[in-house]
């Protein structure tokens, strides 16, 4: 198995595009998401994605923000107590995104449809209701029929909803850790990461934390997403900021309010995105912005104990750098 | 002891949790309601969250998700979605749950989803929404498949309405029988427990009528606060006020205040 260790920059350049079916993930609107993704693509300009969230984030809150999403399939696509996503909502309500709600139950279930390529899943949820009724890719027409078709269980009779899979082009994953195969370990709720990962065509992820393979050896269980499905591993240390990554940091208070008031309006975005996403190239300045005592005090997380059995076999930045020397050849 | 109404209503809807009962738990309200119940009276209480985070208690105060580390820390399995919202929910294996609501009908239906200034229903298409809300979440597919669930709610004319701008998550949709025409798995809402007292859903018609009100309130002003013709039990009762007791626990939960910064 080769070493599919990229920049973060490089893995954008090749496994996204405009126009694409891009999925994000976990996501949690506060926890796992591959949020320094997202902001590499605002600094590739990527424009016109079809963005598959299972919950919304800050991702695809800023991604919207600046213009970038035409459609979004998404189960919550709020932040939770943090406030509606003012960046997605305001694309919505302009009619600059088309947004198509599910449940978030039947998001995860469309997931597994698409890891096991069927035709379609069928499910009781979301039927009878206006989230079977209402299609904003179909607008003029109330009720819908060809969002969630209604078809007839052939061995009961019941009547249940007819679910299009999901099987996104690109997905972008938060991990915890991930060794430079694309193993990887995820600490705290998979959420649909693990049905995500076998969804997808292209798989990137995106780990906090490198680890020597040795670590998968030895929790051999908790390895649910495979080397064999994944194409890029980006080492990007707190790439769910400023939301939380279980075991190594806590959501980032301040910055989740500020930066969710700042993409209430269009210049408020620009500001955001001059002060804190086109203004680091490296890891090292995008720590640097953070700030030493933020680090300080996200990484004091309750839950840093989780990260024990792990320490062993991560990686330092050093040697990190020697992997991604060897992976370019 | 002076208490708010959002506390009131939080262990208004603690006293619906009981003992043993397979839970899950959205954020923010939903989670203190049932962290209280479990303080409070059922310690048995197998609470989960929509991530499949089991066994935990939050620590630090009011998660600011389902998937924040506030209750992560102490937790006994992380699993996910399709096992807690599919394998534990959809299957009907779950016993009760705790939805809130932008917006609630007469039938229990509610509305989290967006506000427009003429809803799909009326103008027979779907226009993008005037306001934006966060969609249905998990709330869907536990209003489809627990045995029963709550619904919490701020009690005003303009959230009690005769019929939601959009049904996020179905109550008794148009009333009588038609959740089970609808096939859906679990029971439907037992009670929507506002900031003013406690609605029940009657037995045939499932249009939710008062049972209960707020010492601080009266009939007139809950019925003054609703958007249909509100049915007033005959036994209408007064909620008994929370004991000094269960605001220590529910506080216990609510570390940081945020129910008595709402009023």
């Amino acid at each position: 198995m080769h070493n599919k260790l990229m920049t973060i920059q490089d893995a954008v350049a090749a496994y996204t595009w405009d126009g694409m079916t891009y999925c994000h993930g976990a996501a949690f609107p506060v926890g796992s998401d591959s949020v320094a993704f997202g902001r590499e693509m605002v600094k590739q300009n990527r424009k016109d994605l079809n963005v598959i969230c299972h919950c919304g984030s800050s991702q695809v809150n800023l991604l919207a923000a600046v213009g970038a999403v035409r459609r979004v399939e998404v189960g919550f696509s709020g932040l939770e107590v943090y406030g509606f996503a003012n960046g997605l909502n305001r694309a919505v309500t302009s009619g600059q995104t088309v947004i198509e709600d599910y449940s978030n139950g039947a998001m995860a279930f469309r997931f597994f449809g698409g890891a096991m390529n069927w035709p379609f899943v069928p499910a009781t949820v979301n039927i009878c209701n206006d989230q079977q009724w209402c299609s904003g890719d179909n607008p003029e027409v109330y009720p819908a029929t060809d969002k969630i078709p209604t078809i007839t269980d052939p061995f009961t009779g019941q009547t249940l909803g007819a679910f299009r899979c999901l099987r996104p082009e690109v997905a972008a994953i938060h991990v915890t850790m991930a060794d430079i195969h694309g193993n990887a370990i995820m600490l705290g709720s998979e959420w649909s990461r693990f049905e995500m990962s076998r969804a997808a065509e292209k798989v990137v992820l995106v780990a906090d934390k490198i680890v020597d393979t040795a670590c998968m050896r030895q929790y051999p269980n908790l390895v649910r997403i495979i080397a064999e499905v994944v194409d890029a591993v980006v080492y990007w240390p707190l790439c769910s900021w400023p939301q939380a990554s279980c075991g190594l940091y806590d959501s980032d208070e301040e910055h989740m309010f500020m930066m969710n008031k700042a993409m209430k309006t269009a210049e408020g975005t620009d500001e955001y995105c001059r002060d804190w996403v086109h203004s680091y190239q490296t890891p090292e300045q995008y720590l640097d912005l953070i700030g030493q005592d933020k680090i300080e005090k996200v990484t004091a997380t309750e839950t840093a104990f989780l990260m024990d059995p792990y320490r062993q076999w991560i990686k330092s930045d050093v040697e990190v750098a020697e992997l991604l020397d060897q992976a370019r050849g | 002891m002076e208490y708010t109404k959002q506390e009131f209503m939080a262990i208004v809807t603690g006293r619906e949790i009981k003992d043993g009962q397979l839970i899950i738990l959205g954020v923010g309200l939903s989670m203190l309601a049932g962290y209280f119940a479990r303080l409070n009276h059922a310690p048995n209480l197998r609470a989960f969250t929509e991530g499949g985070v089991y066994g935990s208690t939050p620590v630090g105060g009011l998660p600011w998700g389902i998937e924040c580390n506030r209750i992560s820390a102490n937790a006994t399995s992380f699993t996910n979605a399709i096992d807690a919202l599919g394998f534990l929910v959809a299957s009907g294996r779950c016993d009760n749950a705790v939805i809130g609501a932008a917006q609630v009908d007469k039938y229990g239906n509610v509305n989290t989803t967006g506000i427009w200034e003429e809803p799909p229903w009326k103008a027979g298409r779907y226009p993008a929404p005037r306001v934006r809300l966060n969609g249905s979440g998990g709330a869907n597919d536990i209003a489809v498949g627990a045995k029963s669930y709550l619904i919490m709610a701020s009690h005003e004319s303009r959230r009690f309405m005769e019929k939601v701008d959009y049904i996020s998550s179905p109550g008794y949709l148009d009333g009588g029988d038609a959740r089970e025409r609808c096939g859906f798995v679990g029971g439907g809402p037992s009670a929507i427990i506002s900031t003013l007292g406690i609605l029940r859903p009657d037995p045939l018609t499932k249009e939710f009528y008062l049972e209960a009100y707020y010492p601080f309130t009266n009939v007139e002003e809950v019925g003054e606060s609703t958007g249909w013709e509100l049915k007033v039990s005959p036994e209408v009762k007064v909620v008994p006020e929370p004991s000094e007791q269960e605001l220590k626990n529910l506080r216990a939960v609510d570390t940081t205040g945020s129910l008595r910064k709402k009023g």
